[in-house]
């Protein structure tokens, strides 16, 4: 399990908001989210705000649009630290390349770098993507990978030898109404991020994939791997015990244990 | 592509750098494993190493990045670290299809940068970020 999101979802346990949480020792770097638009940015701001909080880390997070409503989880960090979650509202797939390009210039470097919606920009690049042209997509994996193996540098340097720049994306595979006879199939693009999103620095850089499915309002996140165009269970694990419920009239999510 | 063939090229290009450090050539039992794990673009790349092709580009803030001379003039912006590269041929070949761990610019980068053979340019960090972002392409 992602390390961030494990802390996510074990401090909104269904019914209790506990402060005692604890940083896994082997954290895992890049998390790939994929499912509903709207449930994949709540857990990505969620993750934000907990990252930065809980952690103290530095947070960029990068989407399309401007939040009109935060998650009411959130109104438990409202006081707290979240000057360490900087948004960045940026429409296109060039602006968000050259924003993440010019990470290596900032005097003080985010230990988390978010991507909310990448499919949607790589929907809406200014320079149409050919049919079958893999480039943009590659070029903006390989540059988080880049970026924060980079940023990372300057961390571990900082923090004596400690100090990691993870990454976390948010995907809908299935782009219902968005799609046109020229997009590139959603299983493509997976390979891509995949290749990218699980290269070994150091042994440091591991991949999580998360996807959900569901049935009416409850969701279920499955940790899964992404190989050969298809999804498999991680470890032999078929489900994992969280459940995310979210609640339609209220923008608000609630994490219990499955089975409880 | 096998995750064990990947870790092959590696093999062989750490191998490459110790035995070019050490005799400044690179002897015939390397230059067929090269063809052999890379295929056709094997010579291909080597040829660009011998035309000093590759750039490794670093700014003030220690950013670096490989800019590769293609044949027909192009620039190409490679990451060796998670091996990209923006050429049709990288698109095709390595991303699309599967039949090739690297395209001929990408290898060039990572043999230049095993064997010292890169050319060396110092850029300003607002270079950089145009260089990482694609958008400075230049040609000779």
């Amino acid at each position: 399990m992602a390390d961030i999101l494990g802390v996510v979802f074990r401090r909104f346990a269904s019914g209790t908001v506990t402060s005692d949480v604890i940083f896994p020792p082997d954290a895992e770097a890049n998390t790939l989210v994929l499912g509903d638009v709207n449930i994949s940015r709540s857990v990505l701001f969620l993750a934000a705000v907990t990252a930065a909080t809980d952690l103290g880390l530095k947070v960029l997070f990068f989407t399309q649009t401007p939040f009109q409503s935060l998650p009411s989880n959130t109104f438990f960090f409202m006081h707290v630290h979240l000057q360490n979650v900087k948004l960045v509202y940026v429409k296109t797939l060039e602006e968000l390349v050259e924003d993440i390009a010019s990470l290596h210039e900032l005097a003080s470097p985010p230990s988390l770098i978010i991507v909310d919606g990448l499919d949607h920009y790589l929907h809406r690049s200014r320079v149409r993507p050919l049919q079958d042209d893999l480039s943009p997509v590659a070029h903006v994996a390989a540059l988080l990978h880049d970026t924060a193996a980079f940023l990372s540098q300057i961390l571990q340097n900082r923090a004596d030898g400690q100090g990691l720049c993870r990454v976390m994306v948010s995907f809908q595979s299935e782009c219902e109404g968005s799609r046109d006879s020229e997009a590139l199939a959603p299983e493509l693009l997976l390979c891509v991020l995949d290749r990218y999103l699980q290269v070994s620095g150091g042994g440091i850089c591991q991949s999580c994939v998360l996807r959900w499915y569901s049935s009416g309002t409850w969701c279920c996140w499955q940790e899964v791997l992404w190989s050969s165009g298809s999804f498999h269970t991680k470890n032999g694990i078929t489900n994992l015990p969280w459940l995310v419920v979210h609640k339609f009239n209220t923008f608000g999510l609630t994490f219990r244990i499955k089975n409880t | 592509m096998g995750s064990s063939l990947l870790s092959v090229a590696e093999q062989l290009l750490k191998d490459l750098q110790r035995t070019y450090s050490e005799t400044n050539q690179i002897p015939d039992d390397l230059l067929i494993a090269l063809r052999f794990v890379f295929g056709q673009c094997a010579l291909q790349a080597l040829d660009l190493v011998d035309q000093r092709s590759v750039t490794c580009v670093s700014s003030p803030s220690g950013r670096k990045a490989f800019q590769v001379l293609g044949g027909s003039g192009h620039l190409y912006m490679c990451f060796t670290s998670c091996h990209y590269c923006p050429c049709p041929a990288f698109s095709f070949s390595v991303l699309r299809r599967n039949e090739s761990l690297m395209c001929k610019h990408l290898l060039a980068a990572c043999l230049s940068q095993a064997m010292g053979l890169c050319q060396q340019e110092q850029v300003s960090d607002q270079q950089m970020t145009h260089i990482l972002s694609g958008q400075t392409e230049a040609s000779t």
